[in-house]
């Protein structure tokens, strides 16, 4: 262990480790988007009744999830700010351009996926202004009742949303469900390119952020976290980067929710209730809070999870068909695993499994040595 | 200190006569109608201030928020159901016994799941009681089915009748026990040495230890008082509010809206949090559309909170440097 | 057919019980042909989440049927399997769901899902990978107007409200009424109909007004009704809301009659309620009262065969969600049987808009390519709560 530090003080002295670490994440950042871009290649090589899973379009929902869970992760892991509202922002994206693009048949459905990010962009800075003054649970609390509030919006406005029935089935439109999301004349109207382009966007956001976090922005970011009456001192102005980081994260997750629309074809407020808010929270810590690669691993992980649990007793011979319907297991399963991941690896996933990783090449390290020791003596 | 103290006198006052100028308003107004719209506001705001006084009891010796909270609730009522209306052991007898169970459960998961996650961060232990909760959820549908289930009120279902407006007698039952639990807890965290201790033990974990009490002990006391004040909670609502495994969620979710707007860690205040809600969602049912019931609860709640970011009783914790 | 197949039942349910006792010590294997390849029927179900209640008995009509065909000759012999998911009441789940059975499974023909959300986000998928898709769910917009490939066995909640206007027209004989409804989906959808309905019947609606699923306190809004002159109130929601909709109006006093929906057409309702549902109202199948159906009749006969096989398996009384599921299989599987095949999804497609004629649980189905509802409002009754049971409400 001391070795390996002293090491990597070593490069450290020679380059300026702000850069060394911007440099690692872009080529994590390459590893990662190129692997990524590969899964449905392997995917379609493992038929559908070995697995039983849906590979490609889980990918989808995780693609989509990964651009509320980085914008959370900024302004939860790195700003410190507890946001159990971001479904409303979501929601908020699904029905700006799900309501443009229904009731105006000609309206471009990108345009409709901007405009949802530029309203979220603008609710999300008149209620972040005054909201953020709150710290800590009282935060979070006046962030779910605003998620709330919206939900309750999205069922009541029925003239404009359609209430419960949901978009377009309850707005009296002619189309009968939300028009493919369609750029410059090419229709994503299938998973696997929707896969794509969810995917390579995903990669943009990232290496946006990883630009954010290592700037000064991202510094007084950090300081804000570690203490706020410090970063102030410091001269940073607080409130002011908190309702930047706040307008960032609801725009990502607004752009997130537009295409969530646009993937779904049919949406209604069920999909963006305090739930919904909570498992996005939830990928962010169980992932790696203050860790972009964390919130990643996190959304991957919890939405693959419930698939994989329901896959189970498929892929394991002469379970009896009893729990072949184990919805109800399943949900235990789900419970218990999100408990045993954080009770595990407290620091997120990402963190774990990176420890792992180093305890894993120290053991290497050591055998090796050993055995090169025992060489040694046997000679 | 001090003046914190008379502030927080000031403001009860406030609230208190906020209350009372509501109150009469509404009366004056709509007569028997409005007096029926309190007193059903006051059994609904009894039921969240009892939820609302668990999530209370952890914070304030733990510093978490305890996303279970809801679930002691709903297993509370539902092994009622198995132990007073199946079973058909006595009420006093199956009460305890239902208790005991949810307290045995709360203190194990405590030391099972809480416990060793100790030296981790708030959040990381939030997200694990949202795994508890949706566990017990699981296991408790597993158990009992997915179908509301029924328990009989205490003590007969004929209403009573007064001035036009009318209650039925379960809400009493729940009347009394949140006024028991706000004393017990009230005079526990006030009065005992380990209730203040745990107070301590929350701020400062050292100085707390000096007093010998550690926050591995604060924290399993903590959770077992929340989980039996839960269970006893969930009991006595069953009867107006059926019990079935889905029943959490909604407890747990007005319970922390509560808690907070009467400001997290005391007693008084998720007493105060819970009456002001129930009578507030029912006044607003009853004048505003109903489907906005919830949505201006939440808009008066985050109104409060950017006047007074504690809570309406809160303590204002200082700024950590 | 479906009688013939129906008389052996006692000898299914010894089959049934032997088959069950294998699954148990572990072998999993059945005693049906397996000569010939196996059809897979999809269905998306809510068997967690809010909608669990609805669920549930769909999937284990679905799963008695499968032991009934198996243990029967199948579909032309051929062994069936239904390949069962849970939507957690949740529409992206239920889209997901049903994307990987056709994309993975490849099954030709899916069912579900139990409520009207779920079931409308299903929809686009089977519309764009040409798979019929048949719901148990009752809300008006999931066949009006048609899509081609979406199919309901339930009656429409459009059919329980013109049974409801019509008893409050001619039973009831009143003019002014209120609605007090669910904020979910059923309850607006069902609120919203029933309000552009009413003026046709002559009615007026002087108040309306809605609770959340969870509340448990109705008093406010009842006292509002209370202030207005409505001569009645049509509760619109599943339960517990309607149970303690009954309980509050008790505890209020209020003597105007209670006119539910068929949400509230299963024995729980009566359970949680207590006293204080005799003399509620509402819409729902014949099923409830076989009594109602006329005796001797294939109908007749196949609801009390059906009650009969999921007493003796599941020791539970049917309701009209497991109803729905089982009718959904059959009419999956009679489409499969009359377009011969089992893995052809636009020849089951055709064969489902040929069905004529045909007797389920819920009631005699006949589909066509405009109507893609089976039922009509014939095969709805009026039930009274009298003395903790059912009685039908004859006008």
């Amino acid at each position: 262990m001391a070795g390996r530090k002293a090491s990597r003080c070593d490069v450290e002295r020679k380059e300026e480790p702000l850069k060394r670490a911007q440099r690692r994440d872009y080529r994590t950042l390459a590893l990662v988007t190129g692997f990524i871009l590969l899964v449905p290649a392997w995917a379609w090589l493992l038929p559908g009744d070995v697995i039983h899973m849906d590979i490609v379009n889980i990918m989808v929902f995780a693609g989509i999830y990964t651009f509320v869970v980085i914008g959370l992760n900024l302004l939860v892991g790195y700003a410190g700010q507890i946001s159990l509202g971001h479904a409303a922002f979501f929601g908020i994206g699904a029905y700006t351009t799900a309501i443009l693009c229904c009731r105006f048949t000609w309206f471009p459905t990108w345009l409709g996926v901007l405009a949802g990010v530029a309203v979220a962009g603008l609710i999300g800075w008149l209620v972040g202004v005054p909201v953020l003054r709150l710290k800590g649970h009282y935060l979070a609390m006046a962030t779910l009742g605003l998620g709330e509030i919206a939900v309750i919006l999205f069922a009541e406005l029925k003239g404009l949303t359609g209430g419960t029935i949901g978009i377009p089935q309850g707005l009296n439109v002619k189309v009968s469900q939300i028009p493919a999301l369609s750029i410059f004349g090419f229709d994503f109207d299938t998973d696997l390119k929707l896969f794509f382009l969810v995917w390579v966007l995903a990669a943009v956001v990232m290496l946006l952020s990883i630009n954010i976090i290592r700037s000064r922005v991202g510094r007084s970011l950090r300081a804000l976290h570690s203490s706020e009456v410090a970063a102030d001192a410091m001269g940073v102005d607080t409130s002011r980067q908190k309702t930047r980081v706040f307008v960032l994260s609801a725009m990502l997750a607004a752009f997130g929710g537009a295409i969530f629309a646009h993937f779904q074809r049919y949406i209604n407020p069920e999909s963006f209730v305090l739930s919904v808010s909570i498992l996005f929270i939830t990928m962010v810590v169980v992932g790696g809070m203050g860790n972009l690669w964390g919130g990643v691993v996190g959304v991957i992980t919890l939405t693959f999870l419930p698939s994989i649990i329901q896959a189970l007793p498929y892929w394991i011979p002469g379970v009896p068909s009893g729990l072949m319907n184990f919805s109800n297991y399943s949900l235990m399963l789900y419970g218990a695993l999100l408990v045993v991941f954080v009770m595990f690896m407290p620091q997120g996933i990402a963190a774990g499994l990176s420890k792992a990783a180093a305890y894993g090449e120290n053991r290497f390290k050591q055998l090796r040595d050993r055995a090169g020791a025992r060489k040694y003596e046997g000679h | 200190m001090a003046r914190r103290e008379v502030s927080r006198k000031t403001l009860l006052t406030v609230t208190a006569v906020f209350i009372a100028a509501v109150a009469g308003l509404t009366l004056a107004l709509k007569g028997s109608t409005g007096l029926q719209w309190i007193v059903s506001g006051l059994t609904v705001g009894s039921i969240y201030a009892l939820v609302a006084m668990g999530f209370s009891v952890i914070y304030s010796s733990t510093r978490v928020i305890n996303f279970a909270q809801g679930e002691f609730s709903m297993l509370g009522g539902m092994l009622m159901y198995s132990i007073y209306m199946r079973a058909g052991l006595p009420l006093p007898l199956a009460f305890l016994v239902s208790v005991l169970i949810v307290t045995l459960i709360g203190a194990g998961l405590e030391r099972a799941t809480i416990h060793p996650l100790r030296n981790q961060s708030v959040i990381s232990v939030i997200i694990v009681t949202i795994g508890l909760a949706i566990f017990i959820r699981a296991t408790a549908k597993l158990i009992w089915g997915s179908e509301p289930v029924k328990v009989a009120s205490f003590t007969g279902d004929k209403p009573l009748r007064f001035l036009g407006a009318s209650i039925v007698p379960q809400s009493f039952w729940v009347f009394g026990l949140t006024l028991l639990a706000f004393v017990l807890v009230f005079l526990f965290f006030d009065r005992t040495l380990l209730g203040k201790g745990m107070r301590a033990a929350a701020a400062n974990p050292d100085a707390a230890s000096l007093m010998g009490i550690s926050s591995s002990t604060s924290s399993l006391v903590a959770w077992t008082m929340a989980a039996a004040l839960g269970a006893a909670a969930g009991i006595v609502i069953a009867p107006i509010n059926f019990a079935y495994y889905y029943a959490g969620t909604m407890l747990g979710l007005k319970g922390f809206t509560a808690a907070i707007l009467g400001g997290l860690g005391s007693a008084s205040g998720a007493v105060v949090g819970g009456l002001l809600l129930g009578v507030l969602e029912t006044i607003v049912a009853g004048v505003f559309p109903s489907g906005y019931k919830s949505a201006v609860a939440f808009v008066i709640l985050i109104l409060v909170l950017l006047i007074r970011p504690e809570g309406l009783l809160g303590r204002s914790e200082g700024v950590k440097v | 057919m479906l009688r013939k197949r129906i008389h052996k039942i006692p000898l299914l349910v010894m089959c049934v019980l032997i088959a069950a006792t294998l699954v148990i010590a572990g072998c999993g294997e059945k005693t049906v042909d397996t000569s010939k390849s196996v059809f897979k029927i999809g269905a998306v179900l809510s068997l967690t989440g809010p909608a669990a209640p609805l669920g549930e008995p769909e999937q284990r009509a679905l799963m008695l049927l499968e032991e009934e065909l198996n243990d029967g000759e199948g579909v032309d012999g051929h062994k069936v399997e239904f390949i069962i998911e849970d939507d957690e009441s949740q529409p992206e789940k239920a889209k997901a769901a049903i994307t990987k059975l056709i994309n993975q499974e490849k099954v030709p023909a899916v069912i579900g899902s139990s409520s009207t959300g779920a079931t409308l986000a299903m929809a686009p998928v089977a519309e764009s990978s040409k798979v019929p898709l048949v719901c148990c769910a009752a809300g008006t917009k999931i066949t009006d107007p048609v899509m081609p490939y979406v199919f309901r066995t339930p009656p429409t909640d459009s059919m329980a409200i013109e049974k409801v206007l019509d008893y409050l027209e001619n039973s009831l004989k009143v003019e002014k009424i209120a609605i007090l409804h669910d904020a979910n989906a059923f309850g607006t959808g069902g609120a919203d109909e029933l309000s552009q309905k009413a003026p046709d019947a002559g009615i007026e609606i002087v108040a309306r007004e809605s609770y959340g699923s969870t509340d448990t306190d109705m008093t406010a809004q009842l006292t509002k009704i209370k202030g207005t002159d409505a001569e009645a109130i049509v509760v619109w929601g599943t339960n517990p809301g309607p149970a303690s909709i009954a309980k509050n109006m008790q505890q209020l006093a209020m003597e105007i009659p209670y006119v539910g929906s068929h949400g509230i057409a299963n024995k729980k309702f009566i359970e949680l309620a207590g006293t204080a549902s005799e003399g509620v109202v509402f819409p729902a199948g014949k099923l409830l009262i076989p009594e109602s159906i006329e005796e001797g009749s294939e109908w007749r006969q196949a609801v009390d065969d059906f009650a009969q096989a999921y007493e003796d398996k599941y020791n539970m009384e049917i309701d009209t969600f497991a109803a729905h599921g089982y009718d959904a299989g059959l009419i999956v599987t009679e489409a499969m049987k009359m377009a011969g095949t089992g893995t052809d999804s636009q020849a089951i497609r055709d064969a489902i808009e040929e069905i004529e004629e045909f007797v389920g649980i819920d009631g005699i189905y006949t589909f066509s390519a405009k109507n893609h509802d089976g039922l009509s409002a014939d095969d709805l009754i009026m039930i009274e709560v009298k003395d903790g049971d059912w009685v039908e409400k004859t006008s």
